[in-house]
């Protein structure tokens, strides 16, 4: 005998295992489209997807469409790009809104703008359905790459009854820093050193930490980046200055903000367990908070030292690159019923996120939940003032040279102006070749 | 290395030297024929999935783009010079021998103390030995998982029974300074009863009746440890070192889950850092070059420790 | 007898007046109780009902309402037993073919002179230090030629060959006298008749701390299946579990997570408490080195 029995039976098993699980050729049939999907908020959203395919797939006989769970937004990126490369893209994908211009520029997205010509619809008229705000992260060079699907804004969260307890209205939230300052001094209780409860709570974890730097530099009046061009960041300017010194002030001057950076799970935990009076949290969170607050709360603006801004969130369908034609028109279809009025809806509803397609809001079961839930109203008033969220060439690189240097703020270690300056300097570093590829290219 | 040390090669004193040559070349490879056969297997997939992928990584790590739209050109070594230059990859290589030591040292010590301890068996040292083995029986993410709300500030289970006693509550993992220190205690949690079970198989080989001599001639539990068990035990240190070792650089699934490499890079390990050169900054030139750096470190690393463990086999 | 004396009647060597060995006895068992917190909690917070509010979320003592709630939940999101089938097709077909390899090529490190063996050698031990996020990229092309894209077959393919195993089997067959051997040669045995009647039988041990290696790392593989894997009736429990792990915007259900980690790890942590016995006592009396 000259293998081992047991080995025999084993390389045996092995073999007719690959057999077996090994994909059955393409059959004639509905065309077959994968979905890639990350969860937004939790576990629970994995299932609603499925129904929400499930629902797709039997109003379209001709299209099969499976979603895939793919992790967070972070492990999606990276599947999606393993994919592309691996010659099997998938036929669309939620993508984290601001990853959008950096696949673009990497070539790895299609263009939408013949799929929507063929429907006989004109650009406008396609982007029009969707908020105005919204339209800066999908629209690249005049051409639309993505489909708004779920989005958010930072909203503020107040602990209504502690507010009450302080002597403080919550009907009427505080509308500038100096107001929000003044309520977090007042929230925050302390015995001798040591504080029991925190007046605010900022969530700063790579990725959230950026969009709150946005958020709070544009109530400040600045931009965080060149909406138009791929190639700036504003980090080392009065404005960022003057939101970065003042997040410092509440952890080391004023003491009413916890130091050290604390990611949006333990944020929005510290808030629901009455640890934190107040926090700045995504409208996505909205639901968890509905579900789980044993106080009441109440919602407002995020407020302003010079003007009312907020950065959007959130993520956008896309259709990557390399597809067949038949598959990339079965993506668009499956695109624009999850982004129709109705769906919209409903995915709002289950989530928090606020439905992109403004047509979502005239639905009657809209109208119904809105009148129910008058918090998910203010997300949506909010809009008004919403500006695009950051994307720049390297997205993600050139966030995180400022996100370590806020986190050095926060932990103490560093002071505002010093670590904005680096955070400049490392950031201009990312961007450069393409800037010399743009607007340093001279004739 | 004197484990795979080749032949003598032949040394041509005849007539005919070059014929003699390709003779015994020939005579060689098909005495060798068997060999080539048994390792086959192993050397497809090899080949397919380790060196197929590894010549992707040298060629890679070999060119660079100027411009984005640009196409990748020949730079030589500049990843490599880049990367060396990077403060990030400085810094995840101080963090990765940081966590290295303080994994692998509590770890076998603890794994150690728990043999020693556990070394009869009995129902009570089953059950404990059942106890610190769970741990290794979790996947990494799940462990996680646990240690996020572990750590969860002010509601967290380490805050809400250790952190009253304290004056202030630390922000286990959002504080820069203890965040990689965080990080640690889960490894080392998980790893303990995984090296325990090695150091129990080892112990067997302990001899009973010396150690009842010696306990008989009067010497102490320290005097036993470290003149009988310790030597005896050698061998199993190696081998669980080089697997602490490769654990601490080849298993970031925490700091995927739970840090993200922060606060500010403090826990940013060195597969982490590769890990965002190619996800996150989409440059796989500089990701194929740490990547090549951090092979030959741990090249060199393992082959000294492979040539430790086959010298102490008597220099077969 | 007290309970301390109770439980020092299982410490270490017979020297009942020896204090060290005590005391690290004692250590021992209040650091198992510590490794097993994490474990307690899981327990207690999966059966916490919601409404006890995140105040009590970290609260060791049960609670006195238990509920089901979180079990129902995690139950309906995820297909566990057949996420935990998955993995268990994983395991076993890697360390089947894993088993096959490292004999053959061990046998031939152990007790074959051949050309290039240092060559071939380092060829091998270069694969226990690869860095696997970086060869994802190069590997799932392969594996997409090979049809093997979503498929069971295509998480385990890159792993069948394993350095580790191969050094250890080396030094298990090195460790044979050949004394053996030789007798089996006079009866005229082919070499794999050997391998299979010498080497193997007595190299139990080393399989058996293989297997434990093996099957533990690939257990908790995540990112390379979540590569792979499209369909969710293939998903491995690492991908199903961290449905519950990953969130975007900033909330955790802890006593969700809680209750479907419970259920990752739950068919693992069951079968092993059954077999613990056998499979450390064997592990131990092995004696590996």
């Amino acid at each position: 005998m000259l293998f081992s029995r047991r080995l025999m039976l084993g390389l045996a098993m092995a073999g007719s295992l690959a057999g077996a699980l090994a994909v059955p050729a393409m059959a004639e049939g509905p065309t077959e489209i994968d979905l890639f999907f990350p969860v937004p908020v939790d576990g629970k959203l994995a299932r609603d997807m499925s129904t929400l395919i499930k629902e797709f797939n039997e109003g379209h006989p001709d299209i099969k469409a499976t979603a895939v769970y793919t992790g967070s937004y972070d492990d999606t990126l990276i599947k999606t790009r393993a994919s592309i490369k691996a010659g099997k893209p998938p036929a669309a994908v939620i993508m984290s809104a601001n990853f959008l211009l950096d696949m673009q520029i990497e070539n790895e997205l299609t263009n939408l703008d013949p799929l929507i010509a063929a429907d006989g619809t004109t650009k406008e008229q396609f982007l029009g359905q969707f908020f105005p705000a919204l339209q800066g992260n999908a629209v690249i060079n005049r051409s639309v790459y993505g489909v708004p699907f779920h989005n958010s804004t930072p909203l503020l969260y107040i602990n209504a009854d502690k507010a009450k307890e302080a002597g403080l209205d919550p009907s009427k939230p505080p509308q500038t820093w100096a107001e929000l300052t003044d309520w977090a001094k007042k929230l925050t209780k302390r015995e001798g050193d040591k504080v029991t409860q925190w007046g605010i709570a900022i969530p700063c974890a790579y990725d959230y930490c950026g969009w709150m730097m946005e958020t709070l530099t544009m109530t400040n009046g600045g931009r965080y980046y060149n909406e138009e061009f791929g190639g700036e960041v504003y980090y080392d300017t009065p404005s960022m200055l003057g939101a970065l010194t003042w997040w410092n002030d509440l952890v080391y001057k004023h003491k009413v903000h916890a130091p050290g950076a604390t990611p949006g799970p333990a944020v929005s935990t510290s808030f629901i367990s009455g640890n934190a009076a107040m926090m700045m949290l995504s409208t996505g969170s909205l639901t968890y908070v509905r579900d789980n607050a044993k106080f009441n709360y109440k919602v407002a603006f995020i407020p302003r030292n010079v003007r009312n801004a907020v950065p959007i969130g959130g993520a956008s369908l896309i259709v990557p690159a390399g597809l067949e034609a038949d598959k990339q028109k079965a993506a668009w279809t499956l695109i624009k019923w999850m982004t129709s009025p109705e769906k919209s809806a409903w995915w709002s509803r289950a989530t928090g996120y606020f439905a992109p397609n403004m047509a979502a809001y005239k639905t009657p079961d809209m109208v119904d939940f809105l009148n129910k839930n008058p918090d998910a109203k203010t997300a949506v008033e909010q809009l008004e003032v919403a500006k695009p969220w950051f994307a720049t060439y390297k997205t993600v690189p050139v966030r995180k040279t400022l996100e370590d240097e806020v986190m050095l703020v926060l932990n103490g270690k560093k002071q505002p102006k010093e670590a904005l300056v680096a955070a400049q300097k490392a950031a201009d570093e990312t961007l450069k070749p393409y800037n010399a590829e743009t607007s340093l290219k001279l004739p | 290395m004197s484990l795979a040390e080749p032949a003598a090669l032949p040394v041509a004193t005849s007539a005919a030297p070059r014929l003699h040559v390709l003779k015994r070349f020939v005579g060689r490879f098909k005495a060798s024929l068997p060999a080539y056969l048994l390792l086959l297997p192993s050397l497809v997939f090899l080949a397919l999935f380790t060196y197929g992928a590894m010549g992707r990584v040298i060629i890679d790590a070999l060119y660079q783009r100027a411009t984005p739209k640009a196409p990748v050109r020949f730079v030589g070594f500049d990843n490599i010079a880049a990367v060396l230059a990077d403060p990030a990859f400085t810094g995840a290589v101080v963090n990765n021998l940081i966590y290295a030591v303080g994994t692998a040292i509590p770890s076998i010590g603890l794994a150690l103390l728990f043999a020693l301890a556990l070394a009869r068996t009995s129902a009570v040292s089953s059950a404990l030995r059942a106890a610190l083995f769970l741990p290794v029986l979790i996947p990494m993410v799940a462990a996680s998982a646990l240690f996020l709300f572990i750590f969860l500030p002010n509601v967290g289970l380490l805050d809400y029974y250790i952190g009253r006693l304290l004056p202030v509550l630390p922000n286990w993992l959002g504080d820069s300074d203890i965040a990689l220190y965080a990080i640690m205690v889960i490894t080392i949690w998980k790893n303990a009863g995984y090296y325990m079970l090695f150091f129990l198989a080892g112990l067997q080989s302990v001899p009973e009746d010396v150690m009842e001599a010696a306990h008989l001639d009067g010497a102490g539990p320290y005097q036993r440890l470290r003149h009988i068990i310790l030597p005896e035990l050698q061998p199993t240190f190696l081998f669980v070192t080089v697997i602490a070792i490769l654990n601490a650089v080849t298993q970031v699934d925490h700091v995927f889950v739970m840090t993200k490499g922060g606060p500010s890079n403090a826990t940013n390990l060195v597969l982490f850092y590769i890990y965002q050169q190619a996800v996150e900054h989409y440059d796989i030139g500089k990701a194929s070059a740490a990547t090549l750096l951090t092979l030959a470190a741990l090249m060199g690393l393992t082959a000294l420790s492979f040539r430790t463990m086959a010298n102490r086999e008597g220099g077969r | 007898m007290t309970p301390i004396d109770w439980l020092l009647k299982d410490a270490p060597l017979a020297t009942r007046r020896e204090i060290t060995p005590k005391l690290g006895f004692l250590l021992t068992v209040l650091l198992a109780i510590v490794w097993l917190i994490p474990f307690l909690w899981m327990g207690v917070a999966t059966l916490r009902p919601a409404s006890e509010g995140i105040n009590l979320m970290a609260e060791l003592m049960p609670s006195l309402k238990p509920t089901l709630d979180n079990v129902r939940d995690a139950w309906e999101i995820g297909d566990f037993p057949r996420y935990a089938l998955n993995t268990t097709i994983i395991c076993t077909g890697i360390l089947l073919v894993q088993f096959f390899t490292i004999t053959l090529a061990g046998f031939a490190f152990a007790r074959l002179d051949f050309a290039g063996k240092s060559l071939i050698f380092y060829l091998f031990l270069m694969q226990l230090m690869l860095v696997p996020v970086l060869l994802i990229v190069p590997n799932l092309r392969i594996i997409a030629q090979f049809g093997l894209y979503d498929t069971l077959a295509g998480v385990m393919m890159p792993f069948f060959a394993s350095a580790f195993g191969t050094f250890l089997m080396r030094q298990a067959f090195e460790a044979i006298p050949t004394e053996l051997e030789d007798a089996a040669l006079i009866d005229g045995a082919g070499l794999f008749q050997r391998i299979r009647h010498i080497y193997v039988p007595l190299s139990m041990p080393s399989f058996s701390a293989f297997a434990i290696i093996s099957v533990t790392s690939h257990w908790n593989d995540f990112l390379w299946p979540l590569m792979v894997i499209n369909s969710p009736d293939k998903r491995p429990l690492t991908v199903g579990l961290s449905v519950f792990t990953a969130t975007a915007e900033g909330t955790q259900a802890w006593g969700t997570i809680a209750a479907g980690t419970l259920m990752v790890i739950a068919p693992l942590l069951i079968t092993f408490l059954i077999f613990q016995k056998r499979f450390i006592s064997s592990f131990v009396t092995s004696g590996i080195k």
